[in-house]
């Protein structure tokens, strides 16, 4: 299972990179915006994609969107994870078809319980 | 200039059509231009009072020191003092994930241990064991109990570590609360800044900001009034519920 972990903050992707070890998934990579993100999706054969919304450059529900406009990349599972708050932004992403949502600050139990619900779904 | 008093009387307009039947222009012209010369000159007035009350706020606002020191020293401080923020949290962030990185394999390594000696050790208790088995065991008892003498230190360390990692918040608590009166003062600038220059209705203001907000799925950043707020989710709960509403 090869993740990207999409986030501006190293410590977030620090910290996520480390619940994920901690999952049992060894094989994570990082990247800090959408636009560093997107040709390493592209070039590398990732499973899933965990991504924050508000960055620098290409915003998460940008490369949301621009995964699943992408046939390669298109059926590729991408979880949420972000301090964007608005139940529009929720919806919004919803309908660009993310997987999973979870609100920072967050657990670790809650970020096992999402990855267990999309992996679940994906079988 | 205004519209309730009178601007030409009766008699004034027929001495005027009285002056141009005679064929007087030039004496209707007079009195017409005395008739609009009332009303030029309180427009002039007015633009006279509009302009000197102008010159003296522009003045006051040049010569407030605070306003200077705003703009030239604590803007850019405020800039410098946010940063400052983000590096102290990531400092602390990264000091506490190097402490817990540090101590995950000592206990790694002390759960393997106990998982090595507990089967011997259990046979040991039912009386169950061979001499050099038992002699193997006193060795494998003895070094376990030193290494857990020095793991138990060295977590300690790291511990306190973690301990003392947090001490960011006291100084980066301290520096927002200076910025958020920095804040406040810009803003009071700017209210005595609108007073001054901002004469429109108060419906136009509103359509304004009805305007300003053309965007709800823009990137806001951490809610930090949640509680206050009704458009956002307040925790994880909140959100797995409105996801589910959508058949999530």
């Amino acid at each position: 299972m090869k993740i990207l972990v999409v986030d501006d903050f190293s410590t977030m992707r620090r910290i996520i990179k480390n619940l994920l070890r901690d999952l049992g998934f060894q094989n994570v990579s990082e990247a800090d915006d959408g636009n560093t993100a997107l040709p390493m999706l592209q070039n590398g054969d990732y499973d899933f994609v965990v991504t924050d919304w508000n960055m620098p450059g290409m915003q998460g529900i940008d490369l949301l969107k621009a995964i699943r406009a992408d046939e390669n990349l298109s059926h590729l599972p991408v979880l949420m994870v972000t301090a964007e708050a608005k139940r529009e932004q929720i919806v919004a992403a919803a309908q660009a078809g993310v997987n999973g949502y979870i609100v920072k600050p967050f657990t670790a139990a809650t970020l096992r319980e999402k990855l267990e619900k999309i992996f679940e779904r994906i079988k | 200039m205004a519209s309730d008093s009178i601007r030409i009387s009766l008699a004034q307009a027929k001495e005027l059509v009285e002056l141009l039947e005679q064929g007087e222009q030039a004496q209707a012209d007079a009195l017409l231009g005395e008739i609009v010369k009332v009303q030029h000159d309180e427009l002039f007035a007015s633009v006279g009072r509009l302009t000197r009350d102008l010159h003296d706020s522009l003045q006051d606002f040049h010569v407030d020191p605070r306003l200077e020191s705003l703009m030239e020293d604590e803007l850019p401080d405020a800039k410098n003092r946010l940063n400052y923020v983000i590096q102290r949290t990531e400092d602390a962030a990264n000091r506490t994930m190097d402490a817990v990185e540090a101590s995950l394999p000592i206990a790694e390594q002390m759960h393997q241990q106990v998982s090595h000696i507990q089967p011997v050790w259990d046979r040991l208790m039912s009386r169950d064991l061979e001499l050099n088995e038992f002699k193997q065991l006193c060795h494998d008892v003895d070094s376990f109990i030193r290494d857990s003498g020095q793991h138990a230190a060295h977590l300690q360390g790291l511990m306190t570590e973690v301990l003392m990692a947090q001490d960011y918040q006291d100084i980066t608590g301290q520096v927002i609360r200076r910025v958020i009166e920095l804040v406040q003062d810009v803003e009071q600038n700017l209210i005595e800044l609108l007073k001054v220059f901002a004469k429109r209705e108060d419906s136009e203001v509103q359509a304004d900001k009805k305007k300003a907000k053309p965007d709800n799925i823009g990137a806001e950043g951490p809610i930090i009034d949640a509680e206050q707020r009704d458009d956002v989710v307040n925790g994880q709960d909140e959100v797995d519920d409105l996801l589910s509403s959508l058949g999530f």
